[in-house]
């Protein structure tokens, strides 16, 4: 089998490519941990600190803004008398949910459907995708009769149902493509082995490992970022973080600090979910199994 | 441990026909070797055999189990396939213990059994790779490995050793029929190369097209092909084949070719009779069973001159013209044959003689 190490050969427009590389990787890099980075500084500062800015194009003057005295208030507020702690627990849920459903779901559909042959699979294909072409306000209203109807509003359950009329069509799609890949070698040999289809299916699991990964944090992002499902059907007992960041802005009292602290209280554990999810979207495992 | 029987199969792709009317019986503990060119079929017939592939009709039983509507699982087969088919995220030996921990075998019996498989077929040292980090004989020596870990009713092999180096491949040809004899093990195995048919099968049957051409020991397959194909197929260097006619004379029946003229013998005359042969009919004669002297001063009938001289280590292979039109390939063990242009003397093994259809093909003797 080739090494898969890249080869490199020094030349002229290669140097010149390098340094553009590097330039717009500078100013992306500012572009978007600058705006982060203010928002982790800010949660820590009292409400006067953080309108200490320099005047425009004063840069020698910019020290201003790293000098305050760190406080955790706002973060403390945020956990005893705003229940954050709460809204933290449903957002984790309703995500997580979501993206567990959708994938349990979604990778046997699309194993399925990648497996089999039948008359109208690519209508079929097409209506799973077509209910997402539909833009969410537009289902939205029907939604919010039939979850009231059946007891949904405002439970967790419900909330993570929404999510996953969305997303499992979603993970049809990219499973789907990620089963193609595989060869059906692997599964016929894991047959003549002893398995049976649950079996076969089960074996060949790791090697979609990468769409599998991929696609759960697709939506876990879907569901962690969602504003609108959440401020409607999730209303009242299943409210969660993006929805009571967006209650603290008060009419008469913007409290900047705690909603600094509840950006970063948001932000943070998504980061770590790429982290985390990173190596498993390593592609390319299938390599070498079967003879092309 | 089982008798194999196929009965009337046929199998479609669609409207493609890939297998026709297939009948064939495979005796318990046979080594049964499916013997035909790229596209023949065997393949198929083998996939239908494991249950990879629905059979569009016909039967096929194991022992007395009709086995037609039954998976893989449930057919107790092991199966190595044309393109390896291995677990890509698992070890070696992981592919190997798969079968045996399905069957819920002991970790230690498991153990014991990869590495005495892992052994025979020199991949200890790499037990703890993925096959993506192997060579394509290491992969294939697995493939049949995580087959002969256990013991199924019926091996099916598809071109096992195929991608092996020369050295390797005549190693593990003994290695596995060692393998068969000693488990006893009804086994089917498809290649397209005859040399391994020839060697490692109780019995081969050659396929063309779909077609079932003959079936029969090694020996009955090389010595008695029953059509122009199987004695074309099976034999290196191939056998010779010439247009001539059949002509009676004094001495009896003779075969008349432009550049020489053959006495048949009285069997041969018989069975020509009795298939009431046309007088256009075609001969062959394997490279072995012609004779060949340098120079134009020997004793066989037939002047020759050489074409091209192929030195074959041992053997000498030696392409000679008999006229302008005929070209022969002999195979001799003399060493000094001159080189091209030079003179030769060319005799047949009569007794070594087929005779073909000209049209049909099918050999009368
Ligand atoms: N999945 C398929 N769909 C359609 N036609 C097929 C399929 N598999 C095989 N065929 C056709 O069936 C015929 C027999 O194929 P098969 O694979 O059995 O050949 P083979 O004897 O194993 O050849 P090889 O030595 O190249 O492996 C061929 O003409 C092939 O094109
Ligand atoms: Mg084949």
């Amino acid at each position: 089998m080739a090494s898969r190490e890249i080869v490199r050969y020094r030349s002229p427009t290669r140097g010149a490519v390098q340094a553009v590389t590097v330039i717009f990787l500078i100013v992306f890099l500012i572009w978007t941990v600058l705006p982060l980075l203010i928002m982790l500084v800010s949660s820590f500062k009292e409400l006067l600190d953080a309108f200490q800015l320099p005047a425009v194009g004063d840069w020698g003057d910019v020290g201003v803004m790293f000098d305050f005295k760190p406080t955790g208030r706002h973060y403390v507020e945020l956990f005893t008398e705003k229940h954050f702690a709460t809204y933290l627990r449903n957002s984790l849920i309703a995500s997580f949910g979501s993206a567990a459903v959708s994938v349990s779901l979604g990778a046997m559909a699309a194993y399925a459907i990648s497996r089999a042959q039948f008359r109208g699979k690519r209508d079929l294909l097409f209506w799973i995708i077509s209910t997402r072409m539909a833009p969410v306000v537009a289902v939205m209203v029907p939604l919010y009769v039939i979850f009231r109807s059946s007891g949904l509003v405002g439970t967790l359950p419900g909330l993570i149902l929404a999510y996953t009329t969305f997303n499992l069509p979603f993970a049809i799609w990219i499973l789907k493509g990620f089963f193609d890949n595989v060869p059906y070698a692997i599964e016929e040999a894991a047959q003549c082995d002893g398995c049976n289809r649950w079996q076969a299916f089960r074996l060949i699991l790791p090697l979609v490992a990468p769409g599998i990964g991929a696609f759960i944090v697709l939506c876990v992002l879907f569901g962690w970022n969602d504003f609108l499902f959440a401020s409607i059907i999730g209303s009242g007992g299943a409210k969660t973080l993006p929805v009571a960041t967006a209650e603290l802005v008060q009419p008469v009292k913007i409290q900047w600090g705690s909603i600094m602290a509840a950006g970063v209280v948001t932000t943070v554990p998504m980061m770590f979910l790429g982290l985390l999810i990173r190596r498993y979207l390593v592609a390319g495992l299938t390599m070498g199994a079967v003879r092309e | 441990m089982a008798a194999v029987t196929i009965k009337d199969v046929w199998k479609y792709y669609g409207k493609t026909l890939a297998v026709k009317e297939l009948n064939l019986e495979i005796k318990k503990n046979e080594f049964m070797c499916l013997l035909g060119p790229s596209g023949c079929g065997k393949s198929t017939t083998l996939r239908m055999l494991a249950g990879l592939e629905f059979i569009s009709s016909g039967d096929i039983h194991f022992d007395d189990v009709r086995v037609n509507d039954l998976p893989p699982r449930e057919r107790d087969i092991a199966m190595v396939f044309e393109n390896y088919a291995l677990y890509p995220h698992k070890t070696v030996f992981e592919n190997l213990a798969n079968p045996l921990k399905l069957r819920k075998m002991s970790r230690s019996e498991i153990v014991e059994r990869v590495r005495r498989a892992a052994e025979m077929l020199e991949i200890s040292e790499l037990l703890n790779r993925k096959p993506g980090e192997l060579s394509g004989g290491q992969k294939q020596r697995t493939a049949i490995g995580r087959a002969i870990v256990r013991e199924p009713k019926v091996f099916l092999f598809d071109e096992p050793i195929a991608h092996l180096d020369a050295k390797l491949r005549s190693h593990m040809r003994g290695e596995l029929k060692h393998l068969q004899r000693r488990l006893e093990t009804t086994t089917v195995y498809v290649t397209h190369d005859q040399l391994e048919g020839m060697s490692m099968a109780d019995r081969i049957a050659v396929m063309h097209e779909g077609v079932l051409q003959q079936l029969g020991t090694p020996s009955e397959i090389y010595n008695h092909p029953a059509n122009e194909f199987v004695a074309g197929f099976v034999g290196e260097p191939p056998m010779n084949f010439l247009d001539v006619r059949l002509e009676r004379s004094n001495e009896g029946l003779s075969v008349v070719h432009p550049a020489f003229q053959l006495t048949l013998t009285d069997a041969q005359r018989h069975l020509l009779e009795n298939g009431n042969a046309e007088s256009d009919t075609r001969i062959g004669i394997r490279p072995d069973n012609l004779l060949i002297e340098s120079g134009d001063g020997g004793s066989l009938d037939i002047a020759g001159s050489i074409f091209v001289t192929e030195p074959l280590g041992g053997d000498m292979l030696i392409e000679a013209n008999l006229d302008a039109e005929t070209r022969v390939m002999v195979k001799t063990k003399i060493r000094e044959m001159g080189g091209p242009g030079d003179p030769c003397r060319i005799g047949f093994d009569i007794e070594k003689l087929h005779v073909f259809n000209k049209e049909t093909g099918v050999a009368y003797f």
